[in-house]
């Protein structure tokens, strides 16, 4: 499977791909998107299989990287991996079409909890 | 002879929390303790002891625009704010960290604890980016939680600080003070 990771915070793409190794999930591949924008390019143009995506980022934040996905017909999965975790967050997340919203921080537990259905 | 305007009377009449309301230190430092054992290292510590910050320092922030507005704050040490940065990159860290780098890290730690904070607090509120550099001033005493603590022998410090009332324009002597209680 091929995996998109976007967050503006190249340190915090890093965690992300860091985590998803430590939960198991070390074959395969990696794209990383620098904002929403990029994201949504490469939804395109590396055709993943998954994105996870940061909520607030400059450019397009990764809800309206969603909302754009899903408007142009894209149905390729989407979890969030933000900062922001709260049941309104969580809410909004879902009814645009979100499969799941992983609160930073987390463990690579919290990762297998959410991907083990998808990625194991 | 005609008075100032302050805005006293419509503060008076439109009454925000502040920050000692809705949120203790114990729960910023639970906050903090949770993001340093997921981002920084299991084994890493924050200490609850107050500790001098060095002169050189430096603060990374997330603001939150909300029923109650303003600023969860980071401000450590260069060293450790570098520190910190290695840890968050582990093998990746290069052998000598750009400015960018912390940045990017030490950033990334005040959005999450940030994030965390805001969590805690009524909504909706809305986060901002993270920004790094001087710390920015604690505007209303009365609206500051703050949590001192040592990580790794060094002190770091995390304010959640009101921005309402606005600062008296031109700053006084009072104000510059008052900045975050932090020698910049």
């Amino acid at each position: 499977m091929k995996i998109l990771v976007a967050d503006d915070s190249r340190v915090m793409r890093q965690i992300v791909i860091r985590t998803l190794r430590q939960a198991g999930y070390d074959d395969h591949d990696i794209v990383e998107a620098e904002d929403g924008a990029d994201a949504l390019s490469k939804v395109s143009s590396e055709q993943p299989d998954l994105v996870l995506s940061d909520w607030n980022m400059p450019n397009m934040t990764g809800f309206e990287c969603l909302q754009a996905m899903r408007s142009a017909g894209s149905v390729v999965p989407f979890g969030f991996v933000t900062s922001e975790g709260s049941p309104e967050m969580r809410e909004k997340a879902a009814s645009a079409g979100a499969m799941f919203l992983i609160a930073k921080p987390f463990t690579e537990d919290t990762f297998r909890e959410h991907l083990d259905g998808m990625l194991a | 002879m005609s008075t100032p305007d302050t805005g006293e009377r419509r503060r008076s009449s439109d009454h925000r929390p502040v920050i000692t309301e809705l949120i203790d230190e114990a729960t910023v430092q639970s906050i903090a303790e949770d993001v340093w054992t997921a981002l920084v290292g299991e084994d890493e510590i924050l200490l609850p002891i107050p500790g001098e910050l060095p002169a050189d320092v430096v603060s990374s922030w997330v603001d939150v625009v909300g029923p109650w507005t303003g600023t969860v704050v980071l401000t450590t040490g260069r060293e450790s704010a570098a520190g910190l940065t290695r840890a968050l990159l582990g093998d990746h860290a290069p052998a000598e960290l750009e400015d960018d780098d912390v940045a990017d890290a030490f950033g990334e730690i005040a959005n999450v604890v940030g994030g965390n904070v805001k969590a805690a607090l009524p909504g909706p509120s809305a986060l901002s980016l993270p920004d790094v550099g001087d710390a920015p001033a604690v505007r209303n005493p009365a609206d500051l939680c703050r949590v001192d603590v040592l990580w790794r022998g060094e002190p770091l410090s995390i304010s959640v600080q009101g921005a309402l009332p606005a600062l008296p324009f031109p700053p006084s002597t009072e104000t510059t003070l008052n900045q975050n209680g932090v020698s910049l």
